[in-house]
């Protein structure tokens, strides 16, 4: 072979290595648009099953998951997509698999127990489920089994709702928000202090509407150095229920990251009220509350959907207090499921190991979103 | 007996005006039908250009990111869309920049190819450009202006840093001296990356043609380069004057941002049919060619070479290449540009091909040829259709008129579920926006900080893009952000629990306008990134000058060659062994 073919050769073949090289070990970016694997992955021990089953959820490659399951005969593809996302528009509906993690819990010659943790990130912030599988061993592979949760059944029935309502007239059509001439709902912030945490300094408190018509309301805190200049505001952003029905409370809790009380001089509060039309539907009922010590700390318990529509995400805002009442700590939960006409829903709130011994007590709220109710 | 046929064909190149005929009608129907308004870029140019047609002196603009500063890109392309609007307003004044550059580079690649190919072969190469799947989908789908507009007159300067090197003619030192200027005021990117594709294998090539025909010592190709390297440096360091100070005050340091270039197309079969088929289209038969001739001929190894690394680069993530080669960059970059850049260094051999297949096959070749080239550009101009950018074309005129009216543009907005439409919108408003296009203009920490791409496509970038959308609107009272318009419900729940009210629907219920309460009115803020009025100056003068510069001097006539061109030992002429034609 002359110098020029030698040299065609050896392009051929160094572009041709570099191919496989970048399919067999792709590059991150690439590994991330190919679902997080590479071109040979294969199940040969139990972990590497369910990680590729995590990764096949992650690219919502539905069939090829449903496929690769060793239980698929008792369930169609539908309710298993169903079973993860959810058979109502929920949290899971606005969400995607951010990754992935896999535990061997237990493991055998022939099976073995994993767990897969689906780390969503969903429209309203991050999200984490747990499931745990049984996984065979299928000749020289293991294969997972799906544990499979059927869709709750709701029998037909009537459900009368018997509930508030206000209306605001306004002045034209043309009026927008904020614009209006009338006065604002009265509201008052009933508790508040500040709290050095790791991550920065929490403005924690509760704003009451002392009002009797309905509120819309925020709060924003300034914090003012020792000479008495603003240097950091922030808003209370979805740690506060915004719709106040008359003599309601809701928590507020408001975020500096990476601030510090002793910088602090004073915090300048401002409760924002307007007057919004409301109603008190749908009622949502809080059940079988219970607070669990530490360690793992949490406030446990069921929603109850009392109305006769589907609340599509729900938004539990725990306050807890310490043995004389003051607020100590202000947590919250999206739930991910929908919550079903008289269908339970549970939902659990962690609390702060540091703070979980000095809670005595608690108060939970809950915000809810439905679709197509908005507009 | 083929040989003998062979040799009576016309060896004659096509002439240029037939070549420019053919840009002409092939693209300009496309071109009015303003198909490359469905592209990816095009608003966003175009979006740029405005700016230019109102403000030509202050780059500064304050409808994205709460402003930023437009001497973040390189102006030419867009100054020259300002300027031909006042004639025939923004669009067609794109398309007809636009058109030029695509008969720019017929010439472009007909005046580089024939330094590597006989002029014949270099003829049919620009035959092949007007028919080039990277060209059109850059064109069309990516809406790309900048580069290819920056290609073209990079490819034009070549031949006259050739002849400088080759000959010292001070007239083509200032003639490639002005238009790499140019190139880089089109497109700093392409000079950067040129430099490396194509200008160092001409420097290679006339190093190995420096004992052919006017004889070149090794320290005058040395002195040579060095002075052409210094001038060209100090002349862009002056034209993009602002460009630089921008980037070195405010470097590109934010999460990169995912690019499905950056794929692996056998992995992602998908992408690899954007980023690889629809680019190459027919081109892909002719890379064994390459190959092997590029290897076979010694004078062609540089342009194989730089073909070789742009084609493996624009594989993406496909190969290590891209992470080894471009660090960083590659993160940054998206990798569509060096397929094309590819595909106009592999032209000659197209040209070269094509022109042996001509010779030896006649009208068979003819035929095929002519089928393949139509496949390719028809492929690459359908795939608008095929894989749009917008999933679904809709007005912004309503969402425009809601906000210029009723003192709503006090105050800032952001879209979701827009897609490119932004800049259309942001053109057409008076309101400013938190959001925008042009990820490396953008200083907010809300959106540098996470790695999403634009707020009004949050939900595509996952879960950094859905942080940047909250951090965003968790500070609206810091931007005056009060409207939200959504087009995409996906977003309600958290527009719901953070505090916005639907107040308004638009479009049949299409678009709804949330607000947020308690917002003041928006400030300007970024004050620091405001280029002064000296720089606004010379946006505005230095980088549209050099290209008035470049056509003056382009007009400055060659001395008529003494050395004939056949005494260049060309490609097709040497080192071929009869009967292979792609061996």
């Amino acid at each position: 072979m002359n110098k020029g073919g030698l040299l065609a050769g050896m392009l051929g073949a160094a572009t041709i290595g570099l191919v496989v090289i970048g399919t067999v070990w792709p590059v991150s970016s690439a590994r991330a648009y190919a679902g997080g694997q590479g071109l040979l992955r294969s199940s040969s021990t139990p972990e590497a099953a369910v990680q590729n089953l995590g990764d096949q959820i992650r690219a919502q490659a539905w069939q090829r998951a449903y496929e690769s399951l060793a239980n698929k005969a008792q369930f169609t593809e539908p309710e298993f997509v169903g079973d993860l996302m959810g058979y109502y528009p929920n949290l899971r509906t606005y969400s995607g698999v951010d990754h992935v993690e896999v535990f061997p819990l237990h493991a055998s010659d022939n099976d073995a127990e994993v767990q897969l943790k689906l780390y969503w990130s969903t429209v309203v912030g991050p999200s984490v489920s747990t499931r745990d599988l049984h996984v065979v061993r299928d000749g020289d592979h293991w294969v997972a089994e799906w544990p499979i949760v059927k869709r709750p059944v709701v029998p037909p029935q009537v459900i009368p709702v018997n509930y508030l309502r206000w209306d605001v007239i306004y002045r034209g059509p043309g009026d927008d928000w904020g614009t209006q001439d009338v006065e604002s709902p009265h509201v008052r912030i009933v508790d508040m202090h500040p709290v050095q945490r790791a991550e920065g300094l929490v403005i924690l408190g509760e704003l009451l509407n002392e009002d009797v018509v309905p509120a819309y309301v925020s709060v924003t805190a300034t914090l003012l150095g020792k000479d008495q200049t603003p240097f950091a505001t922030e808003g209370s952003f979805d740690k506060i229920s915004h719709l106040l029905l008359p003599k309601q409370v809701t928590p507020f809790l408001i975020q500096f990251p990476g601030a510090s009380l002793s910088d602090v001089q004073s915090v300048r509060m401002t409760p924002f009220s307007t007057l919004v039309p409301a109603s008190a539907d749908p009622v949502i009922e809080i059940d079988n509350e219970h607070l669990n010590p530490a360690p793992g700390a949490s406030l446990t318990g069921q929603l109850i959907n009392q109305s006769g529509q589907v609340v599509n995400v729900a938004h539990v805002l725990g306050t807890f207090y310490d043995s004389t009442g003051h607020v100590v700590w202000i947590a919250d939960q999206y739930v991910d499921s929908a919550l079903l006409p008289q269908t339970p829903v549970p939902f659990e709130i962690h609390i702060p190991e540091d703070l979980a011994r000095k809670v005595s007590s608690e108060r939970t709220v809950v915000a809810s979103y439905t679709a197509g109710g908005v507009s | 007996m083929q040989k003998s046929e062979s040799l009576e064909l016309p060896q004659r190149p096509i002439s240029m005006s037939l070549l420019l005929m053919a840009a002409v009608a092939v693209h300009l129907p496309l071109l009015l039908m303003k198909l490359p308004l469905k592209s990816y870029d095009t608003n966003f140019h175009i979006f740029f250009a405005s700016h230019y047609l109102h403000h030509w002196f202050d780059p500064w603009n304050p409808k994205w990111y709460a402003g930023f500063s437009q001497t973040t890109y390189p102006p030419l392309p867009q100054q020259w869309v300002a300027l031909v609007s006042h004639a025939v307003g923004l669009d067609l004044a794109y398309m007809a920049v636009q058109l030029a550059a695509i008969l720019l580079l017929v010439v472009g690649v007909y005046r580089f190819a024939k330094l590597w190919v006989n002029p014949r072969a270099a003829s049919i190469a620009a035959l092949a450009s007007i028919f080039l799947g990277s060209e059109s989908f850059l064109v069309y789908s990516a809406g790309q202006l900048g580069t290819t507009a920056a290609a073209p007159i990079y490819l034009n300067a070549l031949p006259f840093l050739f002849e400088w090197i080759r000959r010292g003619s001070w007239r083509s030192f200032v003639k490639a001296s002005i238009l790499f200027t140019a190139a880089a005021a089109a497109h700093h990117a392409t000079l950067l990356f040129g430099s490396f594709f194509f200008a160092l294998p001409v420097l290679a090539l006339a190093f190995l043609d420096r004992e052919n025909g006017v004889r070149v010592s090794t320290p005058a190709f040395l002195v040579r380069t060095l002075i052409i390297t210094l001038a060209v440096g100090a002349a862009i360091a002056i034209v993009l004057l602002p460009f630089w100070i921008a980037l070195i005050h405010y470097p590109v340091t934010q999460t990169p941002i995912p690019h499905p270039s950056r794929a692996n197309y056998i992995l992602s079969p998908q992408w690899g049919l954007n980023y690889f088929v629809v680019p190459y289209g027919a081109l892909i038969l002719a890379l064994p060619f390459i190959f092997m001739r590029g290897s076979m001929v010694a004078r062609l190894r540089p342009l194989l070479l730089g073909f070789w690394v742009a084609f493996l680069l624009g594989l993406g993530g496909t190969t290590p290449v891209g992470p080894i080669l471009l660090g960083r960059a590659f993160d940054v970059l998206t990798m569509e540009r060096f397929s094309y850049w590819a595909t106009l260094l592999a032209l000659p051999f197209v040209g070269a091909l094509a022109a042996e297949l001509f010779a030896r096959y006649r009208a068979r070749a003819a035929v095929s040829l002519a089928v393949l080239a139509t496949f390719t550009c028809a492929l690459a101009v359908g795939w608008t259709t095929y894989h749009p950018a917008d999933a679904e074309d809709f007005d912004v005129g309503s969402a425009a008129s809601w906000l210029n009216r009723d003192g709503h543009d006090q105050y800032r907005y952001v879209t979701l579920g827009f897609g490119n439409k932004i800049s259309r919108l942001a053109m057409m408003t008076d309101a400013g926006s938190v959001d925008g296009e042009w990820n490396s203009g953008r200083m907010l920490p809300e959106l540098t900080r996470y790695g999403g791409g634009p707020l009004t496509s949050s939900k595509y970038f996952g879960k950094p893009g859905l942080d940047a959308l909250r951090a965003m609107l968790s500070h609206a009272d810091h931007y005056g952000l009060k409207w939200v318009l959504v087009r995409d419900h996906y977003y309600d729940p958290l527009l719901s629990f953070a505090g916005w009210r639907p107040v308004d629907n638009l479009d049949e219920d299409t678009i709804t306008i949330w607000s947020k309460d308690g917002v003041p009115p928006a400030t300007p803020v970024n004050a620091p990134q405001m280029p002064p009025h000296w720089q606004g100056l010379m946006w505005g003068i230095l980088p549209f000058g050099s290209s008035i510069l470049a056509i003056l001097v382009l007009l400055i006539p060659e001395k008529r060659q003494q050395e004939a061109q056949a005494k260049y030992r060309f490609a097709s002429d040497e080192d071929r062994v009869p009967g292979r034609m792609v061996s």
